[in-house]
Order: structure tokens, then C-alpha cells, then sequence
């Protein structure tokens, strides 16, 4: 060996981020142009997922899709299924029994909590620190608990049906859904004081992946990312859909648009679910969980139909164009993570490998949602 | 120690019941020795693709606690690990990237088939599907199916004790249906 | 109200407009088959829907104003709602077979308690589907354009870099169009 390599100034090599790698959060893949430690071009790299859940949506009838939705974001399964729960319902015209609607808003917080502490999790141990993911965990497997005992499965849920729910909750839920939310709130003072003061993390995100209001709405940019840039867009208070008219929460929003911001967002928006559990299980009504008139076979009248529900990484819609018969004619899934992932390419211009990486934490990535 | 002509490498290594060409030297209380070592820490290769790479880091917390048999090690380089679980479903792109990682681990290696995706294709299987692979075992030696969508952790420890026990022949307790 | 400066300028754009018909499809779904045979061959509508701009009843179709145009016109109608202020939801695509056109949707929303969804449509020819791209105005649109090109085969005039997103590098077909056969 004659001596050290020298790179001319201006000399890029192409570093992979290959489809298997702990920090991309499933298969992704982004080829990225490097000078040294600085990211000249980054090119994202789908499809390593891709199961077609849009052409599945169109060969099976709508009671057969239902399962499928969970295997899209499986984080935060019920939100989608919410979603498209209401979409068919809002098409075929099925009224929802009051009971049922408040069980789906119930769980739906729950899993979005679920969600967030597994994101927690794993975004800390993206920038290196491991200790916080077992917490993380353990707190989760309480939410999972609950939900197996009502729903059955731990991370797929079909729980949802065309017109309400097929389970009741019984008291058991109540007490144990009642007896979590103190114990979520100390973890929450426990992360705050193990992970959001200190003072590696702070250095490494403070600052850390600007992604401004302006490039949130040209890329469609939903979700904690938005709120992170000061864009004060939730679906659940812009265009309220089911029963969260009745529930008094806030939206966090801050203007830093740096990673921490969407850190902090994320972070208040459990302290939020919480919230929104309390008062659902106050107000819980009586009554039935199906509607008595419902269709035998969903068959919506022709023409196209959209719903928006805001599930934990952003505004997730479902568009169903119907012909009048018992498939759907086209079954359109608008992911919100695959907006989220789009402005990375160009947020990540210019920036060190490591920072991108942190920044590529914030944005809360599920890869078979970008893929579908 | 003269292994004489065996060759590394190409085959795995033999459980202590399976016979030895006689052309080697045999050493069969440290084979069984090593081999129970060998099954004590299993290193997995960080591989998780789709859902069930969450139960499978669930499985790696602090509740259900891999750890207890040795196997909480995630590697993510394929050289340093020993078993592939291979968790979610394969598409055809893919496919060969996990070929080449299956490839980079080093003798002895045992795969995984982590949920019903990896056994057979899982709830993607339709008249139509263009771009999965319908298992984990049409380009790879599988050695335990763990079924479910996704398995429960409980079902994933159960993998890695039967796995253990292929290639080792021991038990870590006595099988409570058999009398 | 920010729907109705958007439904005026939409509205420009139509100089002459016919009478807009709201579309018969929601009352003869129900209602019985008095008109055509084509009805029963389980098409979106009677007609074919003339261009112009709908107002669409939000609770019951989830969106706000509903626009069919020509593909020549559709980046008129993009800049307007782009000066609104309006965000890119998303781009896809639907295969009328029956009618041999293949129909490109547009999604935009707003960020702020205005709520107004716009829906824009283009439809353009099976054989020889061509659409102006949008990314020069919501580079987001790049990603949504290429998977439609995907998944239908439109091709986006102008479009920095239509190769395949989700589907591998090599694919020459089209998963969504009605004839496909895998």
C-alpha cells in the first residue's frame, strides 16, 4: 500500500442504504451521491414490498378486503380499517349505532399510543441509545393486552365491520382501558426526563432536518411531519368525521420544522389519546354495537366517494369508485407516509449521512404503507 | 486437531446421530459439546421485512425475552449471524437480495420461516398477484415453519426451542405431553 | 368563503359551459332501469359527463367541487388551486374499458379550517394515453405520477424521470388496467 487514497474534491461514490438495514424501518432503499460525509443526491428506491393491495381491493368483494387494511400500516391497523370502514359505509349509506362508534374512537386511540410508543422506541434507537425501546415495549404490550382480550389479535386487527363492531367491550376492558391511562401518563413524565432532556439527543436532532411549511404542502405532507412545521392540520378537527366532535383535545403544533419538533408532536399527541380515552369511556353510551337494517350485500350506488381519517403518521383516504356492483371498481389508497417519503429526497440535500438518518426517524416510516 | 478431508463449508455440520464418513476423526462428546453451545446462542440476522418483524422485536423485549435462550443478538451484518428469520412477505424484487444475504452467512446456518407470508405467500395469494414469491422455501432451505398472521411471540419461542433441538438432538426440559 | 372564489375560477375556465348536468347515476342507481341499455352494462353514468365544474354535497360523496376538463387544460386549473393554496393529496388513475379511456384523478385539500376537497378529472384516450405532469408546479406530484404511470400507463408530458417506482425496473406491464392478465 503506497499511502492514503485521496478523494479530489468533488468526487462522489454511491453509497446504498439497502433494503436490509436497522435504521430503514422495513425494505427501503435510497441510493445516495456522497462527498465524504455529505449527501450530494439521494434517490429513493420502492417496491420491495409491493403486494398489491389495490388490485385485491378490486378482485374481492368489500367484506373480503376488510383484513387487508390491517397489513398496510400494521402499527396503527385500526385507524385504516377505521378509514375504510367509514368510506364503504358513507358510500352505501349504513347508519353506525352511537356505541359503536364511540368503542371505534376508544381504540383507535389506543392503537394510535401503541403506535407512537413503538415509534418512540425505535426512533431512539436509531440514533443509538437502546434502552428506551424495552420501555417502550413493555407499555405497549399493556395496550395489546386489552385489545387481544377484545379484538384477538395482538397486531393485525379485524375488528371493524360494516355498520359497527362484531364484539362488545365488557367491563374488563373498561377497567383495565381506566387503570392504564395514570400508568401512560407517569411513562410519559419518565421518557420526558430520560430521553427529551438529554442532552446527546437534543445535539443531535435540534436544528436537525428542516422541512418547512412550503414543502410540506407542495409534497401533501400530512400528519406529525405538517404539525412539526406549524401547519395547524389535523383531519380529526379540519374535517371531523365519527364521534370526535364530541371529544375536547388539543392539537399540538410547533414552527421549529426540525426533527425535534416532530418529536415533540408525537410525544404531545399521546398525552392527547389519552385524553380523548378518559372522556370516551365517561361517555360511553348504551345501546347496540350493528345497526338493525343493514344490507346483506354491499353493493354502493355508481360514482366515487372519499374519506379521510387521520391515523398516527398523517391523513390516510381511501377512494372508492363503485359501478354498482359487489366489487369495487377501483379501490384507491392514499398512504400517507408515501407523501411523507416523498419530500425526503430533496429535504436530505446537502445534509451529513447521520442527520439524514435522524431526520428519516422523524418522519415515522412503515414501508409496506409506501409500497402497498 | 486433523479434521482430516472434511470440508468446511459445504455441508452443515452434523447432529451427533447422523453417522460420520469414517475417513474423519471423530470427536463425538465435543461435537455434542459444541453444538449444544452452538444452540445456547443462536445470533439472528436483523431481517425483518413486513409485520411480523414486530413480533419478532417484540419477542426480543423485555416480556416475552429471547434473551433467555441466547438468542437476543441481532446482527445486522449477515456475516456475524447465524440464523436468517426470515419475517414478512418476499417479493420478487426482493428476492434476490435475500439469496445474496443468505449466502453471506457463514457455515452453520439455519433459516426461519416467520409467518404464513414465508411459508406460503400469506393472505397476498390471489388470482392476479403478480409480485410475490409464494415462500421462503422455493430458494431457501427452511428449516422450522412458524405459522400465524403474524405468530404470536410465544409461537416464535417455540420455533427457536425446536430448532434448537434439531440441531443439537437435546431438550431444555422434558416434553410435558409425553408421559 | 374559499369555495367559492375557487368554484368561480374554476369556472373561467369553462367559457362556454354547457348546462352542467348533476350526474343521474346517484337516482337511477336506485331508481328503476327506464333509460338505456347502457345503464345496465354497471357504467358510472348515462352519458358521458360533459366538462364543467360540480358542486358535490360533502357528507355524502366526501368532497367538495368535482371538475372534468380536457388534459389541456389541466394545468390552468392546477395553478389556480395552487395560488389558493391548495395541497397535493394525490394522483391516480382509473380504466374505463367499456368507454376505451383511461381517466386520471387529481386529489387537493387545504391545510387551514376552510375545508373545500377538489376533485379534477382528465380523461384521455386507451391506446395512446398522454397528460401533461404537474411536478413543475407540486413536485410531489413526481412519485404520484409515476406510480400511475405504473399501475395505468399514462404517460406524463414533461415528467423529469418516468421510470418504474413500485414496480420492478424491468416491468412492461400495467397491474390495473381491466385486461391485465399476470
Amino acid at each position: 500500500m503506497s499511502g492514503p487514497i485521496h478523494i479530489q474534491p468533488g468526487e462522489t461514490f454511491t453509497l446504498n442504504v439497502g433494503p436490509q438495514h436497522p435504521a430503514t424501518h422495513g425494505v427501503l432503499r435510497v441510493k445516495m451521491e456522497m462527498d465524504g460525509e455529505y449527501i450530494v443526491k439521494a434517490e429513493t428506491v420502492l417496491g420491495y414490498i409491493h403486494r398489491m393491495h389495490e388490485l385485491m381491493g378490486e378482485n374481492r368483494t368489500y367484506p373480503q378486503v376488510l383484513p387487508n387494511l390491517s397489513r398496510l400500516d400494521y402499527l396503527g391497523a385500526l385507524g385504516y380499517t377505521h378509514g375504510h370502514v367509514l368510506a364503504v359505509e358513507r358510500a352505501a349509506g349504513i347508519e353506525v349505532p352511537e356505541r359503536a362508534e364511540y368503542i371505534r374512537a376508544i381504540t383507535v386511540e389506543l392503537n394510535r399510543v401503541a403506535s407512537h410508543l413503538f415509534w418512540f422506541g425505535a426512533f431512539v434507537m436509531d440514533l443509538g441509545g437502546f434502552t428506551p425501546l424495552m420501555y417502550a415495549i413493555e407499555d405497549r404490550e399493556y395496550i395489546l393486552d386489552m385489545l387481544e382480550a377484545v379484538t384477538g389479535s395482538r397486531l393485525t386487527y379485524c375488528y371493524y365491520r360494516f355498520g359497527g363492531l362484531y364484539n362488545d367491550i365488557d367491563d374488563e376492558f373498561i377497567d383495565r382501558a381506566r387503570a392504564f391511562i395514570p400508568r401512560m401518563r407517569k411513562s410519559l413524565k419518565k421518557y420526558d426526563a430520560l430521553v427529551t432532556g438529554n442532552i446527546i439527543f437534543r445535539k443531535r436532532l435540534e436544528g436537525i432536518g428542516p422541512i418547512s411549511a412550503e414543502m410540506c404542502r407542495k409534497y401533501g405532507a400530512t400528519g406529525p411531519v405538517a404539525r412539526g412545521a406549524g401547519i395547524n392540520f389535523d383531519v380529526r378537527k379540519n374535517e371531523p368525521y365519527s364521534v370526535y366532535p364530541e371529544f375536547d383535545f388539543d392539537v399540538p403544533v410547533y414552527d421549529e420544522c426540525d426533527s425535534l419538533a416532530r418529536y415533540k408532536v408525537r410525544m404531545d399527541e399521546m398525552e392527547q389519546s389519552l385524553r380523548i380515552i378518559e372522556q370516551g369511556l365517561d361517555k360511553l353510551p348504551d345501546g347496540p354495537i350493528m345497526p338493525k337494517k343493514k344490507p346483506k350485500l354491499i353493493k354502493p350506488p355508481a360514482g366515487d366517494y372519499y374519506q379521510a381519517v387521520e391515523t398516527a403518521r398523517g391523513s390516510f383516504g381511501i377512494r372508492i369508485v363503485s359501478d354498482g356492483t359487489k366489487n369495487a371498481y377501483r379501490f384507491k389508497l392514499r398512504s400517507p407516509t408515501y407523501s411523507n417519503m416523498s419530500l425526503f429526497d430533496e429535504a436530505c440535500e446537502g445534509m451529513m449521512i447521520m442527520d439524514a438518518l435522524a431526520m428519516m426517524g422523524s418522519l415515522d416510516l412503515v414501508i409496506p404503507e409506501i409500497d402497498r | 486437531m486433523d479434521q482430516g478431508s472434511l470440508q468446511v463449508g459445504t455441508q452443515n455440520v452434523p447432529s451427533p446421530l447422523e453417522p460420520i464418513p469414517s475417513s474423519v476423526v471423530q470427536f463425538a462428546a465435543a461435537d455434542k459439546l459444541i453444538n449444544i453451545g452452538r444452540v445456547n446462542s443462536f445470533w439472528p440476522l436483523t431481517f425483518g421485512i413486513a409485520c411480523c418483524a414486530i413480533e419478532m422485536m417484540a419477542t426480543g423485549c423485555a416480556r416475552f425475552d429471547m434473551s433467555r435462550f441466547g438468542a437476543e443478538v441481532f446482527r445486522p451484518s449477515p456475516r456475524q449471524s447465524d440464523v436468517m428469520i426470515v419475517a414478512g412477505t418476499i417479493t420478487k424484487k426482493m428476492m434476490p437480495g435475500i439469496k445474496v444475504l443468505y449466502d453471506q452467512m457463514p457455515e452453520p446456518k439455519w433459516v426461519i420461516a416467520l409467518g404464513n407470508c414465508a411459508i406460503s405467500g400469506g393472505p397476498f395469494v390471489f388470482d392476479g398477484q403478480y409480485s410475490i414469491v409464494l415462500g421462503a422455501d422455493t430458494f431457501l432451505p427452511v428449516d422450522i415453519y412458524i405459522p400465524g398472521c403474524p405468530p404470536r411471540p410465544e409461537a416464535l419461542l417455540e420455533g427457536i426451542l425446536q430448532l434448537e433441538n434439531k440441531v443439537s438432538g437435546w431438550n431444555r426440559w422434558k416434553d410435558p405431553e409425553k408421559a | 368563503m374559499i369555495k367559492d372564489t375557487v368554484l368561480q375560477s374554476l369556472r373561467e375556465l369553462f367559457p362556454d359551459p354547457e348546462p352542467v348536468v348533476e350526474e343521474a347515476a346517484a337516482e337511477s342507481a336506485e331508481g328503476d332501469t327506464a333509460e338505456d341499455d347502457k345503464k345496465k352494462a354497471a357504467k358510472k353514468k348515462v352519458e358521458p359527463r360533459v366538462n364543467g365544474v360540480i358542486e358535490r354535497d360533502h357528507a355524502q360523496y366526501g368532497y367538495d367541487i368535482d371538475v372534468q376538463l380536457d388534459p389541456g387544460e389541466l394545468l390552468a386549473a392546477v395553478m389556480i388551486l395552487d395560488k389558493a393554496g391548495f395541497f397535493l393529496e394525490c394522483v391516480t388513475g382509473v380504466d374505463w374499458i367499456k368507454e376505451e379511456q383511461l381517466e386520471a384523478v387529481y386529489d387537493f385539500s387545504r391545510y387551514d379550517f376552510d375545508l373545500c376537497r377538489v376533485v379534477v378529472r382528465t380523461r384521455t384516450s386507451r391506446s395512446e394515453p398522454k397528460v401533461p405532469t404537474i411536478s413543475k408546479i407540486y413536485p410531489g406530484a413526481a412519485w404520484h405520477e409515476r406510480e400511475t404511470h405504473d399501475f395505468f400507463g399514462i404517460k406524463f408530458d414533461g415528467h423529469p424521470h418516468l421510470v418504474p417506482l413500485l414496480l420492478p425496473e424491468d416491468a412492461d406491464f400495467h397491474p390495473l388496467l381491466k385486461d391485465f392478465k399476470p
